[in-house]
This record gives C-alpha cells, structure tokens and sequence, in this order.
C-alpha cells in the first residue's frame, strides 16, 4: 500500500499538504483543476521535490530518504519521454539498464513488452519516425519493462485526441491486470478512466480533497467543481 | 497600348546586387594594367592559402574547445556572478575586431600587463605577439564567448522531462553527457564551427594588425595589400576571385547545414542537473571557469581602462571621427533595412502568392552569399567603374556606407523575412480581397508587426557598420576618418593610452546599438 501522510511542500506562492493512501494493485485516477498540485504529488512521489514534513512509504518501505533511481517508482510525462537519438529498443531498454549494455535475455524482454503495447516490429525506429500515441506506448513499455511496482503517469495521453486516448486506458487497464503493479495516473477529462479505475482523487489548491469510488466522486458533492476544472482549461 | 509593367523592387535589388559583384569583377579583370595568368601567382597563392586555412582551423579548433567547456560549466553549475560571466560573453560577443586588436596589444603586447607582470616577477625574456600568438588569441577572444553562448542556449533548451529522467535512471555523469548534452552538441556544432571557420578565414583587421609581416596574410589581407600597396589589379581580381569561390562554398555548405526545423520546444528548464554533484566535474569546471575568465576578463577589463584617459582625447579630431562613423553608420543601415525588405518581400510573395518555393529560397539565399563577397574585391571593382564617371576623392563617402550596408543585410534579413510571412499569412487574404498591394500593404498590413524588428535590423546593423575596420583601411586618410581608422592609426603609433580611450566609444556605442536591438527584437514575442 501506499501511504503518504501530511507530506509538505513549500514555494513562495504555493504550498502543498498531501495525505493519501492508495491499495497495492489499484489503479488511481487523480484529477482536478490545473496548477491545483496533480503533478507536483506524483514528482514527490518519484523523488523529483522533497516535502519538508510527513511520511511517504510504499509497502511499508520509507521512500524518502531515497534518490528517485532508487525508488521502487517509474514514471511516465506527457511529452519528452523519450530520447530523440535513440531507437526504441534502446528507449526501452533505459528502463533495465542506464548503460544500454543489456543481455539477450533483456532483449527479448523488450521485444515481448513492445508487442504486449502493440509495437511489434518498432524496436529499429527512432522516436522522431512515430505518431504521438506509438511515443506513449514505447514510454509505458519501458515503465512495465523496468519490473517497479509503483508506476505514476502524468497526463500520459492528453495530447492524443479522445478516441486514442480512450484505447490507450484501456491499454494501462490491460496491463495491471497482467502483472502486480500499482498505478496512479493523472488525468484532464475524468469520464476517460470512471470505469477502470478503482479509485478517483480530487486535488486541488495543493490538498487532497476527496478520495473514493469514481462514481461517487463523479456523482457526489464535488460535481460541480469538477465541471468547472474539466472546462478550465 | 501596352503598359509597361514594372518588376518587383526584390527583383531589381536582386539584380542590382548580382550586377554590382559581376560588374565589379569585369572591371577589375578587363583594367589596363591587364590580368597576369593564375600561374605566374600560384607560388605567393599558395602560401597565403595555406595561412589562411591554418589560422583558421587552429583558432576554430581553440574556440570551440574553449567555449563548449565553457558552455557546459556554465550549464552543470549556479554560482555567484554567473550573471557577470554571461554578460561578459555577451559583451566580447559585440566587439569590433579593431578594439579586439588593442585589447590583445594592451594585455600581451611589448609593454602590455602580462609583460609588466612577468618583469615585476624578475622575468625579463621578451616575447612577440606577432604572428600566429596574437591573431590566435585574438580570433579565440571574439568566437569562444559566441561558441560558449550558442551553445548554452542549446542545452538550456532540453526538456526537464528529459532531466527528471535522467535522475530516475540513475544516469552516472558520463551517461547524462552522452543522452542529454552530446546529442546537442552534436546538433550545433558543426553549424558553428563552419560559421567561426568562416569568419577568421575572413579575417582582415586582426591579421593586418598583429599578422607581422607579408608571409602571414590571409587572402582578405592579400587582396588589401595588392590593392593599396602595389595596385595591382589583375593579382587582385584572382585572389578575390579565389576567395569569393571558396566562401561561397563553404556559405552554401552552412545553409544547408542550418537549415533544419527550429527547435518545438522553448521553456528553459531551470532544473538541477544530476551530474552536478560530480567531484571530478566540479574540480573540472572550476578550472574551465577558472581559465576562461582569466582569458577573457583582462582583455575586456583593458578596454574598460580607456577610462581614464578619456579628457585627454576628446578633440576635435575624435568628434569628427564619432559624427563620420554614425553617419557612415545612419546611411549602411539604411542600405541593409533597404534592401534586406525589398528581397524578404520578394521571397514572401514567391512563397505564398506566387506558390514557387524555388525562387523563393533564391532570394533566402541571396543575403548570405553576401557574406561570402570579399569587401575589398568588390570595392575595388567599384572603385574602378566609380573613377570613370566621377572623383575618386569622394568615392570613399559613397563606397563605405554601400559595402558595409550590403555586409549587414544578412543581419537585417533575418530580423525582417519571418514577421513579414506570418503577417501574409495572417491577413493576405484579407489584403487581397481589400486590393491593398505595394507601398499601401505594406504600410496598413505589414508596418504594425513589422516596424520593431524592422528597427531592431536597423540597430544591429549600425553596431556592425560602426564598428567595423574593414575598406576604411583603403579610404581612411586627412579627408575620411572613422573611430575605427583613428583607433588603428593610434596603435600604429604605439599611443595605447589614446587608443583605449577610443576603443571604449567605438565599444560602449557597438554595445549600446546591440543591445537596443536585442531588447526590440524580444519586446513583443
């Protein structure tokens, strides 16, 4: 499980106090209004910024005192996830080994993890020769590939247009369902992820506001805001 | 009745710039003097060819080793008067050559400061700036602060996705060099290294100055001396020939080279890179930053001494020389903005109206093959055809602000050309159906956007012209002197006090006109 508990952050125009906790092997769909603090919870999660205060751990493992490389976490960005000179395979590989020096074992890995994200025969091409939903899929082959048990995406697919976006949830759905992983994704429009995920957080102004079923969230008090953060933007 | 339709002003301007270099060349191959054969030359050729390409491969390889290191220091760490370092760069950045000369002279000269220092520490042995020392030092000076600055720009432009990742693979400091900065430096390195390759195989005041003798020439000095010395014409017109060929080439070669989509992403990232905890790299770029700032600090800081000679030289000489320079400035801008949205209209309106790219990418090119146009070759071909209409005595006062506005139209061009396609762009259609066209588009359309980077050209241009000691070598005399000639001519005659003092206008007014350019360039973006 996931705990994090009063975790805070503090900038001259902005401070953050989060608490949350999340069942190992759910996927969490975290929403709300832009600049409300979605991505800065999940960079703190990933060891990007350092609370001041508060706990984090991840199946009673204090995360805190670790570099982002050490953590039990692999992240994926809506855009630059990938890196322009090299190929897909060596993309991927990123994820098991900085160096690129990896055993045919590892190979084959990569090459079942691109078919399982539907990519098979890609691993020759580079990034600049692909759409921008294949780009995502290399960049969630790499986070499934790296064998971490705690995978954050930040607004994975909110550049890709609504039906790409819809296939591409159901991919993640797909893939946790496969293997023990826990998921907290970031998202812009909450009906994308109602029906998949098991859990749907509100953030907003830095807190988390409400925490519970999808429907609930969706169908409860904070509706209306919701609306409003959606249509924000 | 037919009705003569006239040509577009880019076309005239085009063909007016192709006849002028034809025109100029023509005359200098058919004066009676008559050509002697490229053989009866080819041994002096070779030599200055072979300087030429030495110097210039020697001081590209030191600028750009000096200012990539430089560049990635200045990118892995925050310290205090980092802020100082970059404006420092962006200075030497804006300096006209001539002043780089006194600044070499000042700092390692016969009796310059490290001579001092080295007496004051019992050491005696006297050593020479002449030759291959002083231009290398000068050339390294004025391009690895530009090497160092394009180059940061590059790596400050990588994502902080990119860096976030780096820190979740745990990149050690040779993988961050090899994912992150080497891919930019791959990208932006052979662009700059042709364009300082470029640039001191051109090299005219500093290897005039502090080359030391005939056998250290580049051709730009060559055509120079057979012009004013031995008035050989027909030795001039071959080297200037030779040399227009291989600029030309090797312009070609950086506009294809160049010519790449510009970079999608512009926010800096402003993130702690991972390999700044490095030790080695912190010994490292201590030292970098170290080396480099005692380089280039004590020749910007010895301009700064002018200072204190500055009462002395204000005379009536020096305010003529000031109102010569800003006038000969005033009218080379106007050139350059002239001629520079005469031809980026022409190449709009091939581009978008006419829908013929080719042609377009023509009138692209045209204002960086003038960068390839040796000065003094097409001078003196003018020079020729200007003699047999007029008097020689005041076709000084019509050349220099010509060839120095046609060297600054590739600087005005690139102000001017993008906000004139955008505002086509945007409202051509509107224009069209309004029947707006000509002078009448251009002041309802196009002036609103286009007057700031219309005025930042005009600035640019004005520093690079008023800088610049180029033909004025051949004109400068009793009837025309500019800041630079008497800046030249004040180091000829060893009076370095008066020199730097002069040196500092030229610089504080070249910085000014920069930095007034660059504000209006970025006002508005």
């Amino acid at each position: 499980m996931l705990v994090i508990d009063h975790c805070r952050l503090t900038w001259p125009d902005f401070v953050a106090d989060y608490s949350l906790k999340v069942q190992a092997g759910r996927l969490c769909a975290i929403i709300g209004p832009s600049g409300g603090g979605k991505t800065t919870l999940l960079h703190m999660i990933a060891g990007f910024e350092k609370p001041e205060s508060g706990t984090l751990t991840f199946n009673g493992q204090d995360l805190l005192p670790l570099e982002p490389a050490k953590r039990p976490v692999s992240i994926v960005f809506q855009d630059h996830n990938l890196f322009p000179h090299l190929t897909v395979t060596q993309n991927v590989g990123l994820g098991l080994r900085p160096s690129l020096r990896l055993t045919d074992e590892e190979t084959i890995l990569i090459e079942e993890t691109l078919d399982a994200v539907g990519l098979r025969g890609f691993g020759a091409r580079r990034p600049g020769e692909m759409s921008g939903g294949q780009r995502q899929r290399v960049a969630l082959a790499r986070a499934l590939v790296s064998g971490r048990p705690l995978i954050l995406l930040d607004e994975p697919f909110s550049s890709l247009d609504p039906g790409l976006r819809r296939d591409m949830i159901l991919l993640v759905d797909s893939m946790r369902r496969k293997r023990p992983v826990t998921i907290l994704m970031t998202i812009h429009t909450p009906e994308d992820a109602a029906d998949v995920a098991d859990q749907m957080v509100f953030v907003a102004d830095g807190k988390v506001v409400a925490s519970d079923e999808p429907s609930r969230i969706l169908g409860g008090s904070l509706a209306a805001r919701i609306a409003a953060a959606v249509s924000d933007t | 009745m037919t009705t003569l339709k006239l040509p577009h002003p880019g076309s005239l301007v085009a063909f007016a710039i192709l006849a002028l270099v034809a025109g100029g060349f023509i005359a200098l191959l058919t004066f009676d003097g008559g050509a002697p054969s490229l053989f009866s030359i080819s041994p002096y050729l070779g030599r200055v060819l072979a300087f030429s390409i030495a110097q210039a491969a020697l001081s590209t390889l030191l600028s750009l080793a000096l200012g990539v290191a430089l560049a990635l220091a200045l990118a892995r760490r925050s310290f205090m008067g980092r802020e100082i370092v970059l404006a420092l760069l962006s200075t030497t950045m804006v300096m006209p050559t001539i002043v780089a000369v006194f600044a070499v002279f000042a700092v390692y000269g016969r009796s310059g400061w490290l001579a001092e220092l080295l007496a004051f520490l019992g050491w005696r042995e006297s050593f020479s700036v002449f030759g291959y020392p002083g231009i290398l030092i000068a050339h390294v000076f004025l391009n690895a602060p530009f090497v160092a600055r394009i180059t940061l720009d590059g790596l400050t432009r990588i994502p902080a996705e990119h860096w976030r990742l780096a820190m979740a693979f745990g990149f050690t400091p040779a993988q961050v060099f090899r994912h992150l900065d080497w891919p930019v430096l791959r990208a932006e390195l052979a662009g700059i290294a042709g364009l300082v390759f470029l640039m001191c195989f051109k090299s005219f005041a500093i290897v005039l100055a502090l080359g030391g003798g005939p056998s250290r020439s580049t051709l730009e000095v060559a055509i120079y001396e057979a012009l004013k010395i031995d008035l050989d014409f027909g030795r001039v017109a071959w080297l200037a020939l030779i040399q227009l060929a291989i600029c030309l080439s090797m312009t070609v070669l950086l506009h294809w080279a160049f010519a790449r989509p510009p970079a999608g992403h512009t926010i800096r990232s402003l993130i702690r890179r991972p390999d700044a905890k490095d030790r080695t790299l912190k010994v490292f770029d201590a030292v970098i930053l170290g080396a480099g700032t005692l380089f280039i600090a004590p020749l910007a800081l010895s301009v700064l001494m002018g200072l204190r000679s500055m009462i002395g030289i204000l005379d009536r000489d020096l305010l003529r020389a000031f109102a010569t320079s800003i006038g000969i400035a005033l009218a080379a801008a106007t050139v350059a903005c002239l001629l520079a949205l005469a031809l980026a209209s022409a190449a709009r309106r091939q581009r978008l109206v006419l829908r013929s790219p080719r042609i377009a990418a023509f009138y692209d090119f045209l204002p960086d093959t003038l960068l390839a146009v040796p000065p003094f070759a097409l001078t003196a071909g003018l020079f020729l055809l200007i003699q047999r209409f007029g008097d020689p005595a005041t076709a000084g006062f019509v050349l220099l602000p010509l060839i120095n506005g046609l060297a600054a139209v590739p600087f005005a061009y690139r102000y001017i050309a993008p906000h004139l396609l955008t505002t086509e762009e945007r409202y051509g259609r509107v224009a069209a159906s309004l029947g707006l066209t000509g002078l009448a588009k251009l002041a309802i359309m196009d002036w609103p956007a286009l007057k700031r980077p219309l005025a930042a050209g005009f600035a640019l241009a004005m520093a690079l012209s008023f800088g610049d000691f180029g033909i004025i070598a051949l004109f400068g005399g009793t009837e025309l002197v500019t800041l630079p000639y008497l800046l030249y001519e004040r180091l000829g005659a060893y009076r370095l006090d008066e020199a730097s003092a002069v040196g500092l206008v030229i610089l504080l007014v070249a910085f000014l006109l920069a930095r007034v350019s660059g504000r209006l360039s970025h006002a508005g973006d």
